[in-house]
């Protein structure tokens, strides 16, 4: 008689499985419990990140917890994208949650889209870095979670002027801070970015969360509070050009606190200042693949709130209009909004596709696609003069 | 070995794995079944086609549920039941089962995921890993995949949709008025029409005859006449005839041979018998005849193209013109690529996509499809060879409708009916095994 593995289908009690034999040894996946499982129809997910007893729990999570674990995710995503060659990152492994453990392996379709947008907004950094003099230039990345951004621009160019700032929930800024003055890191960021995480002028706050030096700076902020205690962000220099970027960033908070954080910059910082800003977000929750993606995520607790205000491009872009970047004036502002797709298309030149084509073989072009057309790239710029490298980035009338 | 079957169908209906001698049982008999079938089976209609599957066990069970069970209907899987889904092991496991029971009532024919390479890639291999703990099953299971069929060629099907299951209420209504003959319809999971589009007529040789005579003329191919699912079909809002005959009204209503394929054509066969001398018995490679059968897709270009697949082409609708009238076939069905409908017929109705995957990897939000092909009565049960000349034939112009040097006059279209189906309700799936995350960009 064979001996069967039972398993008791999902029930709203919590306990979703339960073996009763085993004559087929490790079932690891059914376990209950183990890091990284469990997800079901939805419940439950933040599970993997508080073990046994988070199980069927996630709906009680505060949502500001689920969020702070998208950093996570979107760690491993790059890790992988690194791992499978589209990226080059040599400190995504150490600022990812899995530093010691195998590389979660994505698939290739995601891997290509972390590259695309990894890649996308690296081209408008290099914009905005070649269309603002060589004088000292400023970065403002909003909840930048474990983002190496600032690491792997120093590495290109160690003589770089850049004044970085990272805003992000406290939690997730104590736990970055921790990995970047962890030997490991220190090291890698001294020999190949020239960055010294424990130099003089290095400063942590009592509780580690904040961290100061004339270069790079870390604010544990609530992004929704920041328009509201109308607190500056420390050491922003308000003349100093500056690209603001939101990657999955906006899209979680409430659309009139996304719209504060928004106008908040724009007043911020005198029109004289050149100014830039990218958002990098899911658009297009109306078509069935939105749908379902809106579906999924809100059952793994993540909201995408701004999403229904700001559903496509042409929304997108006026946002942006709306928050200073008008574009009636010539060449010297102006917004733009394209989708993934586009990006793929369209950004990226035939050498590197083809070298991206054959990293792995990719059997989900049509998946691609849709899944691609639901991000976004919009980016804005104002103050410019001529001869700013805005208008060569492609673009095309949203529709 | 019945007995022992019919005890695993049962266990892998409910979505538990059978046990790892038992796979491996299994698995020997069903090459000792397959490796009697040629690269490309003849297939007798009725039968119903389906698409990629790609491990959504729930959603397998509700195809069988919208299409029938087997024995009682008689099935046709174009490959790719594996990889992506979290229970492609049940998936595979049970279909296998269902073939050595049933080996004249279900045809499985390969996919592209059904190799070593991409299994490993796609999540199969971990799968079999993570449920058994060893590699064997996968091994197994690739072993088998070496001895699937490229192809399956059906024979015998009508050109009339085919008549509804006997416990169908709603389909009864289907039947059109005797001067109207329905090509093609798509119905819900419930049986309701959704649309139908009606075959047209060829009034004469002229290519001019059918201006003269629009009204009669069903709408273009690819587009269906909407009609509400309350609406009841022999009152749709379409002309009565005129009394013209046509041309061509066929000897008998035996159409020309079905190919179904997994991806589609390729440059290296020209005719069905090319397929027929492959070595199959093999890891699917690279390149040449056999990939490009698992890999190519049709696209709106002329001639072959590169495939950004990175393997097989892309071909045009001139390629499939000339293919389906060199081999005396009605109609190319083929799966692989995710079609948001379920099902999407091109060039003139010449080719069409199948995808039975609802809410493909539990993202996408499309429906699936399932084509059922209706059997010719009228001949006394007696099979047309796909290669005669019988059957009537309508030209299959560059633009699918203007005559002109381009036309090539083509074996008509069999009837066709789609069943589209939503994924399986949440209450029938387990909990997704498999690791969290990383399906969207956060």
């Amino acid at each position: 008689m064979l001996q069967v593995l039972q398993i008791v289908r999902d029930n709203p009690t919590g306990s979703q499985f339960l073996m009763s034999s085993s004559t087929i040894p490790n079932l690891n996946a059914f376990r209950r419990g183990q890091r990284g499982r469990g997800r079901g129809s939805g419940r439950g997910v933040g599970s993997s990140h508080s073990g046994a007893a988070g199980l069927g729990h996630g709906r009680h999570r505060p949502h500001d917890e689920i969020i702070q674990n998208t950093d996570n995710d979107a760690a491993t995503s790059r890790l992988s994208a690194v791992e499978a060659g589209y990226l080059e990152d040599p400190f995504a492994r150490l600022l990812s949650a899995d530093e010691d453990g195998p590389v979660a392996r994505r698939l290739p379709l995601m891997n290509r889209g972390t590259y695309l947008r990894t890649a996308s907004i690296d081209r408008i950094v290099d914009t905005f870095l070649s269309s603002t003099g060589h004088g000292c230039r400023q970065i403002i990345s909003l909840g930048a979670g474990s983002d190496t951004r600032y690491f792997r621009l120093k590495h290109k160019r160690q003589n770089l002027a850049i004044v970085y700032h990272e805003v992000d929930f406290e939690a997730n800024t104590r736990r970055k801070i921790g990995r970047l003055r962890s030997p490991p890191f220190a090291d890698k960021a001294k020999t190949l970015a020239g960055v010294d995480m424990h130099a003089s002028d290095v400063r942590l706050s009592e509780d580690g969360s904040t961290l100061r030096s004339s270069e790079y700076n870390i604010h544990p902020q609530d992004l929704r509070r920041l328009p509201r205690d109308n607190a500056d962000l420390t050491g922003v220099d308000k003349d100093l050009p500056t690209l603001i970027i939101s990657e999955c960033c906006l899209v979680y908070l409430p659309p009139e606190d996304a719209d504060a954080v928004l106008r908040y910059f724009s007043q911020l910082f005198p029109s004289t200042t050149p100014l830039a800003i990218v958002v990098y977000e899911p658009i297009r929750p109306h078509d069935s693949f939105g749908r379902t993606m809106v579906r999924n995520l809100m059952s793994r607790g993540i909201q995408l709130q701004t999403l229904e205000k700001y559903a496509g491009l042409a929304e997108q872009q006026e946002r942006l209009k709306t928050y200073g970047f008008r574009g009636d004036d010539g060449t010297g502002s102006g917004a733009e909004a394209v989708d993934i797709n586009f990006i793929w298309q369209r950004w990226t030149p035939p050498e590197e596709k083809e070298r991206v084509d054959g990293l792995e073989w990719m059997d989900e072009l049509e998946e691609f696609v849709l899944l691609a057309k639901h991000y976004c790239i919009c980016w804005g710029w104002r103050g410019y003069g001529e001869g700013s490298g805005w208008k060569e980035l492609p673009s095309s009338s949203p529709n | 070995m019945i007995n022992v079957c019919c005890r695993a169908i049962a266990q892998l209906r409910a979505c538990r794995p059978i046990p790892e001698p038992q796979v491996r049982e299994l698995c020997y008999k069903a090459r000792e079944i397959l490796i009697e079938e040629g690269n490309v089976v003849s297939v007798h209609a009725p039968v119903t086609i389906c698409g990629d599957i790609h491990g959504q066990f729930h959603d397998l069970m509700e195809l069988f549920r919208v299409g029938g069970d087997v024995p009682d209907t008689n099935y046709l899987f174009m490959g790719d039941f594996v990889d992506r889904g979290f229970y492609s092991l049940e998936s595979f496991l049970l279909l296998l089962c269902l073939k050595v029971r049933y080996p004249d009532r279900i045809t499985l024919i390969r996919g592209n995921h059904e190799s070593r390479q991409i299994t490993t890639v796609y999540g199969f291999y971990d799968e079999c890993i993570r449920k058994y703990g060893s590699a064997n099953v996968w091994r197994y299971c690739c072993e088998v995949f070496d001895y699937l069929a490229l192809g399956a060629l059906v024979l015998g099907a009508t050109t009339d949709v085919p008549p509804a299951a006997s416990d169908n209420e709603n389909t009864q209504s289907t039947l059109p008025p005797e001067d109207e003959e329905v090509e093609s319809e798509v119905l819900n999971a419930n049986g309701d029409i959704l649309s139908k589009t009606l075959r047209r007529r060829f009034a004469g040789l002229s290519m001019m005859s059918h201006h003269t005579n629009s009204s009669r003329i069903s709408p273009a191919p690819d587009v269906d006449v909407p009609s509400p699912p309350d609406h009841p079909a022999s009152s749709l809002p379409l002309q009565s005839s005129p009394s013209s005959q046509s041309l061509f009204t066929p000897p008998t209503s035996t159409t020309g041979a079905v190919l179904c394929v997994h991806g589609g054509l390729s440059p290296l066969i020209e005719t069905v018998d090319k397929i027929r001398l492959i070595d199959r018995k093999q890891e699917v490679p690279h390149e040449g005849a056999m990939c490009d059968l698992l890999w190519s897709d049709p696209d709106e270009i002329e001639g072959w193209g590169l495939s950004p697949r990175g393997a097989g082409f892309l071909f045009g609708a001139d390629i499939v013109r000339h293919f389906n009238h060199n081999n005396d076939l009605s109609l190319v069905a083929r799966a692989h690529q995710l079609v948001m409908e379920g099902y999407k017929e091109m060039f003139d109705k010449t080719i069409v996509t199948v995808w039975s995957a609802p809410n493909y990897c539990y993202r996408c939000g499309n429906v699936a499809a399932i084509l059922e092909l209706g059997e010719d009565g009228s001949n006394g049960g007696c099979i047309a060879r796909a290669n005669g000349d019988q059957g009537r034939r309508e030209p299959v112009g560059t633009d699918g409708s203007e005559g002109g040097s381009g036309v090539l006059w083509n074996l008509a279209s069999p009837g066709r009916r789609y069943r589209v189906f939503e994924a399986a309700p949440q209450g029938t799936r387990g909990m997704p095994a498999k690791k969290p995350v990383g399906e969207y960009f956060l």
